[in-house]
């Protein structure tokens, strides 16, 4: 269960994407929040709401204009914070996938240990073959990411990530490219990292993953955070409009 | 028989056959050495090209135009005569190594054109993948970018490479012994043309044959099981 140490903490994030020739878009209008030890927060909203920048702010793949962002007490924000090691604490699991196209799924797990981590190779395979294992598909180890299928190549993606032993993990819409046979099995699979203890922040449209495996839900619209609470006050009791109708339509 | 030794005298040929080899040794070391040369500078200048420090891609720039807008023989004349005159070099510069700088610094700039291509063709998915798990910049470059960058780009390297190998007879032109230079002692000895020259060309396509075959296997180690 969640502890009550702050992990993540954010403050007052604004983040503006400015297009020549249209409105600027207000992607993150002060954005506050926090994520404790071992806690799973979900995120949802309707696309457009800056959920995915939210996320990516997370570990600096998207720069933001103002506010802070601390990941265990090292202030992401600041201008001499070393992105790249920051980073190796904080596993990001995105929508596509994006596992390195040519190396094997093993390669994929154990390459980063190596470079990143200066692991050696017995060790990283060892490590990498366990958690291939792990999320299941400890026969794929040899074949390239365009011999898997969606879901086995998101395992290897949330393999990659775990292989770095994060502090947090990020997803990204992590079941939105997925087949639809495929997602339930990736939904346990994080439903398990969760009951591990994982911290996570999870952005998703499955609201019946947001409901069992969530801490806490973050409903975000139009760049703000509307309404936050426990998966059960804001499922079932919403307290604000914009709630009701994205639930309504959603569900 | 007779009349294919009036046209091609492959017993003149046969007498040649010491000139022949060490020419294609000569062309052979040449374009390697100018093609290991040409990739490293290909490297370095597409990466400067895509920078986005202006001082850096503007260099970049200008002298990809300078070698594309001057013709090749002129710039192995200018390399040979004229680095030899600049104060940091105590000694003359050989004619080899003239030819050898000359053929990799053209070569590099069209090549960094096709390296940049092959970077910019490796999607920004695979760049981020990188540095979700902390990787440095010059890490992403080494390990995820380069070698898809590379694997896209065979097809085109492979053919600037055959324009190099066969560019590779204009050193001849400052003194360096080569294939085409084997085929010019052919003819000023005993005047025939068609043994000289037709015996070169054919040792050109059997040295691209080979090249052939190194950078099937080549692209087959870069790029995965994709292909």
């Amino acid at each position: 269960m969640a502890s009550k140490t702050p992990i993540v903490v954010v403050k007052d994030v604004c983040k503006t994407f400015k297009i020549p020739g249209r409105p600027p878009i207000h992607a993150l209008r002060n954005v506050t929040n926090h994520v404790n030890k071992g806690e799973v927060l979900v995120v949802i909203g309707p696309s457009g709401s800056g959920k995915s920048t939210f996320l990516r702010a997370l570990n600096g793949l998207e720069p933001v204009d103002s506010g802070s962002i601390t990941i265990d007490d090292v202030e992401l924000t600041a201008p001499k914070t070393d992105l790249n090691k920051l980073r190796q604490g904080v596993g990001m699991v995105f929508q596509h996938f994006n596992l390195f196209e040519h190396k094997t799924a093993l390669e994929n797990i154990t390459m980063p240990q190596m470079v990143v981590l200066k692991r050696s190779k017995d060790e990283a395979d060892e490590i990498g073959n366990k958690l291939l294992d792990r999320v299941g598909i400890g026969d794929r180890g040899d074949n390239y990411p365009s011999e898997l299928s969606g879901g086995q190549q998101q395992r290897v993606a949330i393999a990659r990530s775990l292989a770095m032993t994060p502090k947090v993990m990020l997803f990204d819409e992590a079941t939105s490219a997925l087949d639809p046979e495929t997602v339930g099995g990736v939904l346990d699979l994080m439903k398990e990292l969760a009951a591990d203890g994982t911290t996570m922040v999870v952005v998703t449209h499955e609201m019946g993953f947001a409901r069992e495996a969530g801490d806490r839900v973050t409903f975000m619209d139009e760049g703000e955070i509307v309404e936050d609470g426990t998966p059960n006050a804001v499922f079932d009791n919403p307290q604000h409009e914009r709630t009701k109708l994205f639930l309504s339509q959603i569900i | 028989m007779d009349w294919i030794v009036e046209v091609y005298n492959y017993r003149v040929v046969a007498q040649f056959i010491p000139e022949f080899t060490r020419g294609i040794a000569a062309t052979i070391w040449i374009s390697l050495l100018s093609l290991i040369m040409a990739l490293i500078i290909g490297t370095f200048v597409a990466i400067m090209r895509l920078s986005a420090n202006p001082v850096l891609w503007r260099i970049a720039a200008g002298y990809v135009q300078a070698i594309r807008s001057t013709p090749l023989l002129i710039q192995i004349y200018v390399i040979y005569f004229s680095i030899p005159a600049l104060p940091l070099l105590d000694r003359r510069l050989d004619e080899l190594e003239g030819g050898i700088i000359a053929l990799g610094l053209n070569a590099g700039a069209y090549m960094s054109e096709i390296i940049r291509a092959g970077i910019e063709s490796v999607s920004r998915g695979q760049v981020e993948g990188a540095q979700s798990v902390g990787m440095t910049y010059m890490q992403r470059m080494r390990y995820v970018v380069l070698p898809q960058a590379f694997a896209n780009v065979v097809p085109p390297l492979l053919g600037q490479t055959s324009v190099l190998i066969k560019d590779s007879s204009l050193v001849s032109f400052i003194g360096v012994f080569e294939l085409f230079g084997a085929g010019l002692v052919v003819l000023s000895d005993r005047l025939m043309p068609n043994e000289a020259f037709m015996t070169v060309a054919f040792c050109y396509l059997v040295i691209y044959w080979v090249m052939l075959m190194f950078s099937n296997f080549a692209q087959r180690r870069l790029g995965g099981a994709r292909r």
